[in-house]
């Protein structure tokens, strides 16, 4: 039921009225059915950004892939929590770590779900910032991967959206927006520092190749 | 359902030689294009194949759109509109305050096309001009930040003008009362008009790229050679000649309205290059293969449907 539900709303509804009315530009996904577990590491500017990286996803694997969110905002109260985990099939995880309590830890949690067999959505610049303006990495995207290097992840890179739908304004405008995925790869090092430079790196290289592209 | 499916043009038969036409002219294409490629396995034909390739889905949606019924042309061309619209404000850019103002605008596009649907003349050549003019720099101002206001109301309006006033003369020309003593309905003045603005651009294209020598504006566009011009001009107004037939003029009318035609095509498409260029981009999008984005395709209709739509309206009403 669930699976059917997120199939319908995201590979049918989500997709197409982003396609047509907000006017997304989605990048193949089908590469990433050859993948069995991944992590997509996405640039985090508006609420649609789940939206478009969920309806990117190839239909046979929208239901295996949980994108990440603070509980303390999708998880306010037990209903909503609910509704997001159906709906968004979010995995949700608190902001601060709890290490005496593995139950509570974001990092345990989310290697969790990897070991569930799910792959992962996150934002690793944390909470949506200035349209196209890049943060530093936040180190729990280091800490998964230095823990589960087997898994691939996948730079994703999204432009435009926070044009359509930025921080603090509930109105969807039209807006020619792109998302494009880079190549899956696995982490060279399994130190956390390390991690974090190489995703950097490749990070950058996309978000300029995109950008090059629209250019002359 | 039945109403919906049902072909009219097969009882039509001036619509069916112009669908054979152009699929003839694009079956020519695409096998020219294979039989070059087969020849000279080194010339340069992906940009030509692309744009072909492109030409089949486009004219295939267009004749689509004209011979069903026409509620859903309406509806196509309003599509049409607002994606070009979209394409263009998203192109030029805007201020975060002006987000409000840009959804009034793309409200006034149902809007627009309804009049044009219900053919309520008088209310459909002011809403934009007028009303839309008047609204949108008053819902800026609403939102109070005066830093590059002039701008966002210049490009805004200008944008609307352009994308939805223009082309929704195209959707006009369908609701344009039966015209006394011809069997011309508005479908086939829709056809002659963007089969006519279409060739147009090939042709120009065409004549460039074989003979262009002497450049027309440098400065705008370097594609442009007067060689492409004038050989587009001539052999325009002569295709408009050939399809006298889906039009209710004289030989005499038909000669200037193809000119006319050809001429505001050309202008239309160094306007949008102009812009191109001062904001630094080589194409407005990347929605058609070979063509670039929507606006690429349809910055000369915006400047032949007015046109056309004025010059009909002068001479037959």
């Amino acid at each position: 039921m669930k699976k059917l539900t997120l199939q319908l709303i995201y590979t049918f509804l989500v997709r197409w009225f982003l396609k047509l009315f907000v006017g997304v530009k989605f990048d193949d996904s089908s590469f990433l059915v050859e993948e069995k577990q991944f992590i997509i590491l996405a640039n985090h500017n508006s609420h649609l950004d789940t939206m478009s990286l969920m309806a990117s996803l190839p239909r046979s694997l929208v239901h295996k892939v949980k994108p990440v969110a603070a509980l303390d905002h999708f998880g306010k109260t037990k209903f909503q929590e609910r509704m997001s985990n159906f709906f968004i099939n979010t995995l949700l995880i608190p902001r601060k770590r709890d290490k005496e309590n593995p139950a509570n830890d974001p990092i345990h949690k989310m290697i969790q779900a990897l070991d569930n067999g799910y792959s992962l959505i996150l934002f690793p610049e944390g909470t949506r910032g200035e349209p196209e303006q890049e943060q530093p990495l936040k180190p729990g995207i280091g800490l998964v991967l230095s823990q589960r290097p087997d898994v691939k992840f996948v730079p994703a890179y999204m432009k435009g959206m926070g044009k359509s739908m930025p921080k603090g304004d509930n109105l969807i405008l039209p807006y020619n927006a792109s998302l494009t995925y880079g190549k899956a790869t696995h982490v060279q090092s399994t130190k956390v520092g390390e991690i974090l430079s190489q995703l950097e790196e490749i990070y950058l290289d996309l978000k300029n190749k995109t950008d090059g592209h629209d250019a002359p | 359902m039945k109403e919906i499916f049902h072909l009219k043009f097969i009882d039509n038969n001036d619509l069916l030689i112009v669908v054979a036409l152009i699929f003839g002219i694009l079956t020519f294409a695409s096998l020219l294009f294979f039989f070059m490629g087969l020849l000279k396995p080194n010339a340069k034909l992906k940009e030509l194949k692309d744009r072909t390739k492109s030409w089949w889905i486009m004219a295939t949606i267009v004749i689509g759109a004209i011979i069903f019924n026409t509620k859903i042309s309406y509806i196509a061309i309003a599509f049409l509109s607002f994606v070009a619209f979209r394409e263009l404000y998203s192109m030029l850019g805007f201020r975060q305050s002006d987000r409000r103002a840009i959804f009034w605008a793309i409200l006034s596009i149902p809007i627009q096309y309804y009049l044009a649907y219900i053919g309520w003349y008088g209310a459909f050549i002011i809403f934009i001009p007028v009303v839309m003019f008047l609204l949108l720099p008053m819902r800026l101002v609403l939102k109070g930040n005066t830093d590059g206001i002039t701008k966002s109301m210049s490009i805004l309006h200008w944008s609307l003008m352009l994308t939805v006033f223009g082309l929704s003369h195209m959707a006009y020309l369908l609701s344009l009362p039966p015209i006394d003593g011809v069997n011309i309905d508005g479908r086939e003045l829709l056809l002659f008009l963007v089969f006519l603005t279409e060739i147009n651009d090939v042709l120009q294209f065409t004549w460039g790229k074989l003979f262009g020598k002497y450049k027309v504006i440098p400065k705008v566009s370097p594609n442009k050679t007067w060689e492409g011009l004038i050989g587009g001009l001539v052999c325009t107004t002569g295709v408009g000649y050939l399809l006298i037939f889906l039009t209710p003029f004289t030989v005499p009318q038909v000669l200037v309205v193809s000119f006319l035609i050809a001429l505001s095509g050309f202008i239309g498409d160094i306007v949008m290059s102009s812009i191109k260029r001062d904001i630094g981009v080589k194409d407005t999008g990347t929605t058609i293969p070979g063509h670039g984005g929507i606006l690429d395709r349809i910055d000369s209709l915006a400047y032949t449907a007015p046109t056309f739509f004025h010059l009909v309206y002068f001479i037959i009403y």
